[in-house]
């Protein structure tokens, strides 16, 4: 900046303008702020609020009382560490399994040369323009004929690859020069043993960016899990909190503790991984 | 070195191969393509093929009827009131993402102090469920409880109203598509090149003509994909009807992918809930075709 080189007096007009700049944009920020910030900090507000104030209509509480998360974590018949539990398992899995799918797919199409390539990459690139509720009814069914209503491999195994995954991590190795493949197979370093070994280290920040984006839009599902899991022991946490509100429709508190609840793992990944998300969303934006 | 030359080359190439080096690529694309297989293609196919059949309340195709599920479909007043709600729904929310999304964009382009906190805020909302948020909003919209109501000092059902219901399933929608539009045009607004404001700011030109002379001229192109983007997402919208409203009151808020839900899970009448499906895949199609012949146009590497 340079305020550096402005006199003394020069430079506490600047900060005077600063100031006022500073204020100005504040001002120009507040209602748009508060409107997308309002829906959280009220849920939060009720979720800790004793449930006769609930009814008295405050928005604040005037003690802070944690009962309803005790209920959430401790209640056997909406058991939330285990709608938490399997919320984790399923989109850790589908993470872990996407990775490995899209990045074998995307080195064949970025590094090796195969009779139908351009064909069947473009195959894959039309998945995309398929949405997943125009095919959602066909795959329940599928799934159902199988047996496999209320399992762990009905919320995974659809979702063990994607065209955007594929598609991103395909961008990424095709900035890697070909000699460095050439050189590893004179160095007698076969396909899988250069992926595994050389292509996967180095991009790690597509890796981050891909894993981030699938774990989180994993976590956020909704329809699939409703379909097919209808006893509690396989529900991810959507479908928990969902639940909430048919069990008892009068336990506000509880409803607002569960989203609370929630939301944090959604929000803890969005605020410490929040470029490699934006990365991944900026490559994914095309399937929603 | 000519494409024709080149192509000899990798064919000599290829000729040179052992055979597992032959099989080697596509071993490396089985695992992705037997769950496209699976998941994908397999489903797709047998949605049209659904489609043409009634079904038995398992889902299996029974009686072969050719287009007479969609004919039924198209001459239903229950499709066409779907397809007006879903209309509705999807321009209100296409059309408010993007303006909330250009607001918040500009009002963070510049640098002060907070601005990356009022980014963050503003990008925020992609992180969060709809589920999540849906339940959020049941209380926030709860007829006699909620926030809105007490602040407004009403007793508005906005879920159960049918005057209000489909406006407040959308204006919900935007608060959770706000954040995605933020991060779209935000990008696009950093990549309009400098130059373009110095010859402008040379002449003197205010704020707001250089906004509407130099800024939205040039993010144009973004604009025009973001609401591609939003109306593709929007026609996708399942939980925040589901949790709101049900469809209802009446037949409301019943979209397009919750009428599939209903037909199927309700009225077990898989047929017709897959040759809605066909009807969905259509109109999200023509979209993405838009939507890829105009990124062609416009979009310089």
């Amino acid at each position: 900046m340079s305020t550096a080189s402005l006199s003394k007096r020069g430079m506490t007009r600047t900060q005077k303008r600063l100031h006022l700049k500073n204020l100005g944009n504040f001002l120009l920020n507040l209602p748009l702020m508060m409107i997308i910030l309002v829906p959280l900090i009220y849920t939060i507000s009720i979720s800790v609020m004793p449930s006769d104030e609930i009814y008295q209509n405050h928005l604040i509480p005037t003690s802070v009382d944690f009962v309803n998360y005790v209920k959430a974590f401790t209640n056997p018949s909406y058991s939330f560490l285990r709608f938490i539990l399997n919320s984790f398992i399923v989109s850790t899995c589908v993470m872990l399994g996407q990775m490995v799918t899209c990045s074998m797919a995307a080195f064949s199409f970025s590094f090796l040369e195969f009779k139908g390539k351009k064909f069947l990459f473009l195959i894959i690139l039309a998945t995309m323009m398929v949405p997943g509720e125009a095919t959602i009814i066909a795959n329940y069914l599928t799934v159902s004929s199988w047996g496999w209503l209320d399992s762990y491999q009905a919320l995974i195994v659809p979702y063990l690859t994607s065209a955007m995954g594929i598609f991103l991590l395909r961008q990424n190795y095709l900035t890697f020069a070909k000699e460095l493949h050439e050189a590893a197979r004179l160095d007698g370093c076969g396909n899988w043993r250069f992926l595994a070994s050389i292509v996967t280290p180095l991009s790690r920040p597509a890796l981050g960016a891909l894993g981030a984006y699938i774990f989180l839009n994993t976590w956020n599902q909704y329809m699939w899990p409703l379909l097919v899991t209808n006893s509690a022991s396989y529900r991810t946490v959507q479908i928990g909190i969902s639940m909430l509100y048919d069990i008892d429709a009068e336990a506000l508190g509880l409803m607002m503790a569960g989203v609370v609840i929630v939301i944090v793992p959604s929000l803890s990944i969005f605020i410490f991984m929040q470029k490699q998300l934006i990365n991944g969303l900026m490559a994914g934006a095309v399937k929603g | 070195m000519s494409s024709a030359t080149q192509r000899a080359k990798a064919q000599r190439k290829l000729n040179a191969m052992t055979p597992y080096e032959r099989i080697e690529p596509y071993l490396f694309l089985l695992p992705a393509l037997i769950i496209f297989g699976c998941f994908l293609y397999y489903p797709f196919i047998r949605t049209l093929y659904l489609s043409t059949f009634l079904t038995n309340k398992l889902g299996q195709a029974k009686v072969f009827v050719g287009f007479k599920n969609y004919s039924d479909i198209l001459s239903s007043s229950s499709f066409w009131n779907s397809l007006g709600v879903t209309l509705q729904f999807v321009l209100f929310v296409a059309l408010g993402g993007l303006i909330v999304g250009l607001i918040t964009s500009l009002l963070t382009v510049n640098k002060y102090r907070g601005v990356t906190f009022a980014s963050a805020t503003y990008a925020m909302p992609v992180a969060i469920a709809s589920a999540a948020a849906s339940m959020a909003f049941k209380m926030i919209l709860h007829p006699t409880n909620g926030l809105i109501n007490i602040l407004m000092g009403t007793q508005i059902g906005w879920t159960t109203d049918p005057s209000w219901a489909l406006f407040s399933v959308s204006a919900m929608t935007v608060w959770l598509a706000s954040g995605i539009n933020f991060i779209f045009i935000s990008a696009g607004l950093r990549n309009i090149p400098a130059e373009q404001y110095e010859s402008a700011s040379i002449d003197g030109a205010g704020y707001w003509k250089r906004l509407f002379y130099i800024t939205l001229p040039a993010l144009s192109p973004t604009l025009f994909f973001q609401i591609l983007i939003n109306i593709i997402n929007a026609f996708q919208s399942f939980s925040q009807i589901k949790l709101l409203t049900q469809g209802g009151p009446g037949e409301a808020t019943n979209v397009i992918v919750y009428a599939i839900y209903r037909d199927a899970f309700f009225n077990f009448r898989f047929g017709t809930a897959a040759a809605r499906s066909v009807i969905l895949f259509l109109i999200v199609l023509a979209i993405t075709v838009i939507q890829f012949s105009n990124e062609k146009r416009s979009v310089n590497y």
